[in-house]
């Protein structure tokens, strides 16, 4: 009698159960995209204005330098607009929130949210890399402007200009999770501004380079983002876009791999 | 008993003044700056060598084949970039980073006035700029054998450059409440310096009014007056260049000074 009215209660369960599958998974993006936009909502249009300020603003200055901008400089000037503006989203200001975060401790508290991490780590690329992309267009329009160069839009400007601004979140992210200490994150983003912006052949030919340096760069990601957008803005001057593409994708499986592994270890 | 607990009230120091405590004040926050910047200022030392020495060379690949002018403007316009680096962009960084972290009401809780703060740090800021000056100019001098000339104008030039631009971070650093807004002043600030002012190249190529607007700006004097004493002939525009930036230097350290006391 007793044992049989022990068996019939409804066993304990905790409250919440384990959920996991595709479903969950796309709510909790979903949630998580709401969250982290309403959290960065303020810093939108600023971070669009700096974007385009460095895009543009590169293209720009990047003309002072030389006492003549002969047409083909302008040319590459131009269209390596695009590429300046997008790699400071990913490797400077991505890298410089998730810093800010762990400084305040905000890290932490988004990691104990009731969310896959994994639905955190996309939340963020997804949102990074459409903020990416208005101050890219701009960076593109001043630059086209002010040097008054004729583009030739081709359709892989579109996979060009995604893959180039995923590539450089994905990148970011998972160098600001996988370094633990957000000054030397800090150092890092820093010195590669410096390298983007005076040593890669992103605004000049690759040929004005060294051999050593350019062939550092076919495996650093800058130079092929360079490749892949000119080749979606321009026709028959420059060659290899597909190697380009897959260097640029296996740099974001690197960045994805390194995002996944930290996110996926327990503290 | 009771006269005892009294005196342990009343706090031990008197309010000292004068030359001999202001100097001994100024020592030791030197040393503590140092001492607690060790890593950090190593690593400065470093980023501002590869800054200065990369700059110099990495010009020269925007080229097929650099003009001298163009050699010579870039290689007398990096130390002024390297003075500034600690002062203007790095400071005010540290500041806003102070801030986030909890230290900088600690640090301003320390019983030293607001000129011996301030001495102190421009002093860490000469100490991490001028070396980088030195090295960057030299590797300019081997990898483009330019026609430098330096004159004793140095010293007043690396002096006021140093000084205007720290107590520009200064302001910026103290007077800025939120260290989000603070680090994008701070990067605004290295673009105008390296693009859009006539530091790294001459005034003549950039477009008319540009150069108007950078007349009200410390940068495109402070280019002035460590050109002027790193070439050799005569330099229009140098006294005014000097008024204009100690003009900037006291507006800034009267800011910084405002922030502070309050």
């Amino acid at each position: 009698m007793t044992a049989g009215a022990v068996g019939a209660r409804p066993r304990h369960v905790p409250q919440s159960e384990l959920r996991s599958g595709i479903g969950y998974w796309v709510a909790s993006l979903a949630s998580m995209v709401r969250f982290d936009y309403g959290r960065v909502r303020q810093w939108v249009p600023m971070m669009i204005v700096i974007q385009t300020l460095m895009g543009a603003g590169m293209a720009l200055l990047y003309g002072f330098f030389y006492p003549h901008v002969t047409a083909i400089r302008a040319l590459y000037i131009t269209t390596g607009a695009p590429t300046l503006a997008l790699i400071p989203v990913g490797f400077v200001m991505l890298p410089g929130t998730v810093a800010e975060q762990k400084l305040e401790g905000t890290f932490d508290y988004i990691w104990s949210l009731p969310a896959p991490r994994s639905a955190q780590a996309a939340s963020t690329f997804t949102l990074f890399t459409l903020f990416a992309l208005p101050g890219s267009v701009f960076a593109l329009l001043v630059a086209a402007w002010r040097y008054d160069v004729h583009l030739a839009f081709s359709p892989l400007l579109v996979p060009a200009v995604l893959l180039c601004a995923l590539m450089a979140i994905t990148v970011g992210y998972g160098m600001a999770l996988a370094i633990p200490n957000p000054m030397v994150t800090n150092v890092i983003t820093n010195a590669l501004m410096f390298v983007v912006l005076l040593f890669s052949p992103i605004v000049y030919p690759a040929s004005q380079l060294p051999a050593w340096l350019a062939s550092v760069h076919y495996f650093l990601p800058f130079y092929n983002m360079a490749v892949v957008i000119r080749a979606g803005l321009t026709s028959g001057i420059v060659a290899h876009v597909a190697t380009s593409f897959v260097v640029l994708a296996a740099w974001t499986a690197a960045g994805a791999a390194a995002t996944a592994w930290v996110v996926g270890h327990r503290r | 008993m009771a006269e005892a607990s009294a005196a342990a009230l009343v706090p031990h120091g008197t309010v000292e003044r004068g030359a001999r405590h202001w100097w001994h004040e100024y020592t030791v926050m030197v040393r503590w700056h140092l001492a607690s910047l060790r890593m950090w200022l190593v690593t400065l030392t470093i980023v501002q060598l590869l800054a200065g020495v990369g700059f110099v060379l990495g010009i020269s690949l925007f080229f097929a084949h650099i003009p001298t002018t163009a050699a010579l403007f870039v290689s007398t316009g990096v130390p002024v970039i390297n003075l500034l680096t600690v002062g203007m962009i790095l400071g005010p960084q540290l500041v806003a980073d102070q801030r986030s972290n909890g230290s900088y009401e600690y640090l301003r809780s320390m019983p030293v006035s607001r000129s011996v703060a301030a001495a102190a740090w421009y002093t860490v800021c000469l100490i991490g700029g001028v070396p980088a000056m030195v090295v960057a100019l030299g590797v300019a001098q081997l990898r483009y054998d330019l026609p430098l000339h330096v004159s004793p104008m140095i010293v007043p030039a690396v002096l006021l450059t140093s000084f205007a631009g720290t107590m520009l971070g200064y302001a910026l650093g103290h007077a800025i409440g939120s260290p989000m807004a603070t680090r994008m002043v701070t990067q605004l600030l290295v673009f105008v310096v390296f693009g859009f002012a006539p530091v790294l190249y001459p005034l003549s190529q950039m477009p008319r009014w540009l150069g108007a607007v950078n007349w009200w700006l410390p940068f495109r004097h402070m280019a002035v007056v460590t050109r002027a004493a790193l070439t050799p002939g005569g330099h229009a525009a140098v006294l005014s260049a000097y008024v204009v930036l100690c003009v900037w230097a006291i507006v800034c350290a009267a800011l910084a000074g405002r922030a502070l006391g309050r």
